[in-house]
């Protein structure tokens, strides 16, 4: 018999006692005993199986494991439930608003449900609820637009610095910092600010710059200046003037010994800057630069 | 016990009962495989997790060959894995014969070679050989943990102890 087959058997403690007689007289036997001995003191240590259950135990339940087993599932089917209620109330009655928005140097024209039309001036947000349109027609602006309002129930425009109610009219609404003009220019408008309610006629004009109301006349066409690719004012103060500048041609305006409080009747167009420089400081005698980065300067001669 | 198909592992008798019977045997084979340094006992929680987890796929009759899957596919990170270490009890009996000094240097040196043979083994070859020569698994049961035949396991042993005896030495 091979040496090998000699401890194979002995692996398995196979061996017959007249093997065994023999094995056990080699050299192989005597360095394996030696082996077996020493590998009993490489014996894994007793394992606790209660410490470890217990231990087992706790973790199962900070996982909250057992728990989710007996009703998590109906509860789950709760959750579900409510969120499809949730869903499907957002999906049919909850209405997220329709929002216009313009840039500067930018205008747009839309058409609200009613075919009541609205021209964005530049600079400008108008946001209304598409689906409650038929309850109310209300909008809200931020800025500055036109409106030609269809006939129909109340019309209402609300802004930060006061509502705007009409029934069908054609008006303009501008609402700028510190700034808030409506002008009539057909049928009749109501406007509610926070101080007073006043009615307006075609061509009437109401005006509240930093919270002083001005009511007045005004010789308007059928539409704003703007509409028509020119911006008009009538005794506004020139800091307006120069801010509605800067929304048209998308440049920042600063000034050096000039009096922005001084009031500028006259118009300035959209459609080339260098004239319409020349129109608003022509008249109140003023010189201008164009720096690089659309940055312009107006001077004036106020020691 | 794998009798009864109507008793479910997510009852928590069955649960207990399971670990009572399983836990020790997973654990030695742990032990052999990866050695103390790696957290046997973790190890072990780990894969009764994974069957409590799994408790409604399991029957209880397979809760075996699942722990020991689990425990053979424990993915160790490798970079977090330490050397497989397997510690020899320094505390032996005493024995009653005197030792003389160099006896019991040879005796050191030689538990330490054998310490670096077991420690160089493959994870396999020293779980199927410790568990056969030190905890007297048959080849039978080791082929179940491992998933091999047992004409595999005879080989492993085989081929091991010609590792480790060539590494040791002669005494």
């Amino acid at each position: 018999m091979e040496k090998e087959e000699y401890i194979k058997k002995w692996l398995q403690g196979t061996l017959n006692e007249e093997e065994k007689g023999f094995f056990e007289r080699s050299e192989e036997y005597k360095s394996l005993e030696k082996l077996s001995k020493s590998l009993v003191f490489f014996k894994a240590p007793e394992y606790d199986i209660h410490a470890g259950y217990e231990r087992l135990r706790y973790v199962r339940s900070s996982k909250g494991k057992v728990v989710a087993m007996n009703w998590l599932s109906p509860f789950l089917k709760i959750a579900a439930v409510l969120i499809l209620m949730a869903g499907s109330y957002f999906f049919f009655l909850y209405d997220a608003p329709t929002l216009v928005e313009t840039m500067a140097a930018e205008k747009t024209e839309l058409t609200l449900p009613d075919s009541s039309f609205v021209v964005l001036n530049a600079f400008s947000r108008l946001s209304f609820y598409e689906k409650k349109w038929k309850k109310e027609r209300r909008v809200e602006l931020e800025g500055e637009a036109f409106f030609k309002v269809a006939k129909g129930s109340g019309f209402d425009v609300l802004t930060s610095s006061g509502t705007i109610s009409v029934l069908g009219t054609a008006f303009n609404v501008r609402n700028r910092k510190d700034y808030f003009e409506v002008i009539c220019y057909e049928g009749s408008v109501e406007v509610q600010s926070a101080h007073e309610v006043v009615k307006l006629l075609p061509k009437q004009m109401f005006r509240m710059i930093s919270g002083v109301v001005d009511k007045d006349n005004i010789a308007a066409d059928n539409a704003p200046g703007w509409r028509v690719g020119e911006s008009s004012f009538k005794s506004v103060p020139f800091l307006y003037v120069m801010q509605e500048f800067e929304r048209q041609y998308n440049v920042s305006v600063t000034t050096r010994n000039v009096d922005t409080d001084q009031l500028f009747t006259g118009t300035f167009t959209h459609s080339g800057m260098s004239l319409a420089l020349k129109s608003i400081t022509i008249p109140l005698n003023l010189t201008y630069q164009i720096a690089e980065d659309k940055k312009i300067v107006l001077t004036g001669d106020i020691k | 016990m794998g009798t009864n198909t109507g008793e479910n592992i997510c009852e928590e008798k069955m649960f207990n009962e399971l670990f009572k019977i399983h836990s020790k045997d997973l654990y030695k084979f742990l032990f052999y495989k990866y050695g103390s340094e790696n957290n046997p006992e973790d190890l072990v929680q780990e894969a009764f997790i994974k069957l409590w987890d799994n408790c409604r796929k399991v029957l209880p009759e397979k809760a075996r060959a699942f722990l020991f899957t689990v425990a053979n596919n424990q993915m160790l990170n490798e970079l977090a894995k330490k050397k497989t270490v397997i510690k020899y009890n320094q505390e032996k009996p005493k024995g009653h014969t005197i030792e003389s000094p160099e006896f019991i240097m040879e005796e050191n040196e030689y538990m330490a070679r054998l310490q670096g043979a077991i420690q160089d083994l493959t994870e396999e070859q020293r779980v199927t050989f410790l568990l056969n020569r030190i905890e007297g698994k048959k080849h039978k049961e080791i082929a179940e943990m491992l998933g091999i035949s047992q004409k595999a396991v005879e080989k492993r042993i085989y081929t091991t102890l010609a590792i480790i005896s060539g590494k040791v030495g002669k005494i």
